[in-house]
């Protein structure tokens, strides 16, 4: 009899849960990079104690969960940059339903319509799009319709350690380090730093990834105006102005001013162990730097960092932007109003993402007091105003970055002449646009 | 009666019905493997992308394809890699077989650690190995510094790259071949080589006249799975190198990658796919019909 009673119960309370759906949570699917780091933030919700973007952004994800037990967002962490899961999810038509994407890959999405517009979810969800930066805005535009929510705009940086700038004499009176304004300037100060220390100057990913030449050769280019993709379809890069980016380089790797084969985990632990004066990487290291500069080590007390360096006619920084995306698929009214509360939750807490070192992609957070109490956000903010992309039109930009730094990195480390690595470059550029 | 039963039970031999024992194997064999076969082939005569439609181009994909440098250069590396791999895997594999083909508990033991590395996948492996060839705090770099000479950039220099997935390689691949041979070797009747000891013969020339002879079908087989399997060299290469520097360690597999899932050129990957099918056909092939007809297929 007791059985029966329990069997009975267990029935009946299984019955009951599949006949409440509205008690039910709404999943949502969440596919980002930014890395892993469950053992460390796993389950932390209080997001002022995380750090850097993988802390900040499971943190604040994990708060989101906390606060709204109607929704659960579930998370998939891709490797970096992951459009090429995102490309066969899509392919197979079962993609998450918000995803992290650059601002200069969406119009490889949304010219396929693979993007939904977002115009009427931040409508519902009382996001004014006019909230957004200007770059934010124009960086997810196409068509006149909003494909993605912007979160930043992040760019390639000099971390600097002030410490061995010191050791090598190279404080400005105001304690500032001193900044080459060409490139004589930049070989010559690196090569003091060298003499004075015995550590390379810079610190650079030169191993098992291209990327960072790529951002260098476009910044450097830029503050040439230089304009190779005039033609979206047609890149032109053998040009005196691409020869003097990649001769300096080549300058500096040959004559030991900067790390060698370091790929991009050591690159990044190198310059907080004081391996180098100048890290170039981007603006999701500051927190994470600044955080180690308190610490005992190499870098105590003694880190600060600036934009890439004026060295040409015009001062300006390649930059992009990180963004949210909403694939195209079928999705249900609860989905929509739970993707809807999740978009609006990251833009209230946009402060807290650009704690990473990221510039706001909300552009109230520019005013905010605790923003400008950051530190050496001043440094950087100029970036706003001297960032600068690819011409939007210009389709697969991964693809060509990986292209022109594979080809640029070839000529850097002697083993292709800088002429002939341009000229490889230019031509597989146009044939990988020419066959899409 | 029991002669009805007998006749049930006794085989018909060249009756069709037979087939229906390898029936479910052939319907997913056609299904999974020949269907999509013969579509990869079809794609690879049209330019078409991931999401939209394509057209006929006829072989134009294939004319693209060999003259195109970095497809030229993925194939001379996959070869170089299947140089340097499947020799080495299979004469380790065999001679550490040899070495352990015992009945003691030691053997057991290192048959089991030297079989571990087999089951690790391959994001492991190459943590494992990055920690061995990264040029500031890795093993490598360490020993060589503490020998007085300059680390070297094993992942980051054109000559190195390739050496070093295929040092991985090796060492993640020796357990399935090394487990093929002492089974083979365990087939071996004892009675010959004590045939062979009471002749005073040396182990050299037992291994080269009783052994190898021997396990010539199972040599055979390893060499062929192996080809097959590192002709398809993918994540070892992207996760150690990224298919650097230089493309100097990227594989025809990873050129088909990058075409179809950063370019999403479909076709184009598609035609590529042939080209590394027919490689790991002629290669497979080549090595059976040569076997064979030294007497031993």
């Amino acid at each position: 009899m007791k059985l029966k009673k329990l069997l009975f119960s267990v029935a009946a309370l299984a019955a009951l849960t599949i006949a409440t759906p509205s008690w039910a949570e709404t999943e949502l699917s969440v596919q980002r990079f930014f890395g892993a780091c469950e053992a460390d933030f796993g389950t932390n919700t209080d997001v002022d104690k995380a750090v850097g973007e993988c802390g900040i952004i499971t943190s604040l994800i994990n708060k989101f969960n906390a606060e709204n037990s109607d929704i659960n967002v579930v998370v998939t962490t891709v490797e970096w940059p992951g459009y090429d899961q995102l490309t066969a999810q899509l392919a197979a038509g079962d993609p998450p339903d918000i995803v992290t994407m650059h601002e200069s890959v969406i119009s490889d999405y949304q010219s396929r319509n693979l993007l939904m517009p977002m115009d009427d979810i931040f409508k519902s969800a009382g996001i004014e799009p006019s909230s957004f930066t200007g770059a934010g805005v124009a960086g997810v535009t196409k068509d006149g319709k909003m494909y993605g929510m912007p979160f930043d705009t992040w760019t390639m940086l000099f971390h600097i350690n002030l410490n061995l700038f010191k050791q090598a004499d190279m404080l400005n009176a105001d304690g500032t380090p001193m900044l080459p304004s060409s490139p004589d300037e930049l070989l010559e100060q690196a090569r003091k730093f060298k003499a004075a220390t015995g550590k390379p100057y810079m610190i650079q990913q030169l191993a098992n990834g291209v990327a960072p030449y790529t951002r260098l050769f476009y910044t450097f280019m830029a503050q040439q105006n230089s304009d190779f993709f005039a033609d979206p379809m047609n890149v032109k890069l053998q040009s005196d102005e691409a020869r003097n980016v990649v001769n300096l380089f080549k300058t500096i790797f040959d004559e030991g001013l900067t790390t060698i084969d370091m790929d991009y985990p050591s690159a990044v632990a190198a310059f907080p162990g004081g391996e180098g004066g100048v890290a170039l990487n981007g603006t999701w290291l500051i927190g994470d730097y600044v955080a180690a500069s308190e610490k005992e080590g190499a870098l105590k007390d003694g880190y600060t960092v600036y934009p890439y360096p004026q060295l040409f006619a015009t001062d300006a920084s390649y930059a992009d932007g990180h963004a949210w995306v909403m694939p195209t698929k079928e999705r249900s009214d609860e989905n929509i109003a739970a993707t809807a509360k999740f978009l609006r939750f990251l833009t209230d807490n946009d402060y807290q993402w650009a704690r990473t070192g990221h510039l706001p992609g909300v552009q109230a957070v520019f005013d905010m007091e605790d923003f400008k109490n950051l530190p050496h956000r001043s440094n950087i903010a100029k970036i706003a105003q001297t960032g600068v992309s690819l011409p939007p039109a210009v389709l697969r930009q991964f693809a060509v970055q990986d292209i022109i730094g594979e080809e640029i990195s070839s000529a850097i480390t002697g083993n292709k002449s800088v002429d002939d690595a341009l000229k490889d470059a230019e031509y597989r550029v146009n044939d990988l646009l020419n066959n899409l | 009666m029991t002669g009805m039963v007998n006749s049930f039970l006794k085989p018909k031999t060249g009756s069709w019905s037979n087939a229906l024992f390898i029936l479910p194997y052939l319907i997913f064999f056609i299904g999974m493997l020949v269907y999509p076969l013969i579509l990869g082939i079809e794609l690879s005569f049209y330019k078409l992308d991931l999401f939209g439609p394509g057209r006929f181009v006829g072989f134009k994909n294939y004319v693209r394809l060999f003259s195109d440098k970095i497809f030229i250069q993925s194939v001379m590396n996959t070869l170089y890699f299947v140089v340097l791999t499947v020799p080495a895997i299979v004469l380790i594999s065999l001679f550490i077989a040899i070495a352990l083909n015992q009945e003691s508990k030691t053997s057991g033991l290192l048959r089991g650690i030297f079989f571990s590395s087999s089951v690790l996948s391959v994001t492991i492996v190459t943590l494992i190995w990055r920690i061995v060839f990264i040029p500031n705090d890795g093993l490598l770099a360490n020993l060589f510094v503490g020998l007085g000479w300059e680390p070297i950039g094993f992942l980051s220099r054109p000559e190195w790259a390739l050496v070093a997935v295929a040092i991985t390689t090796i060492w993640w691949c020796i357990g399935l071949p090394m487990m093929l041979f002492l089974a083979a070797l365990q087939q071996v009747p004892k009675e010959v080589y004590e045939a062979a000891a009471l002749d005073n013969t040396s182990k050299f020339r037992t291994f080269l006249y009783i052994t190898v002879p021997s396990i010539m079908r199972t040599i055979i087989l390893t060499v062929i799975i192996e080809i097959i399997l590192q002709f398809q060299l993918f994540g070892q290469a992207q996760l150690m190198t990224n298919g650097g520097p230089n493309g100097t360690s990227r594989p025809i597999v990873m050129f088909i990658y990058d075409a179809a899932y950063k370019r999403w050129d479909i076709g184009y990957a598609a035609a590529a796919s042939q080209v590394l099918f027919a490689m790991i056909l002629v290669a497979a092939m080549a090595q059976y019909f040569f076997s064979s007809r030294k007497g031993h297929g």
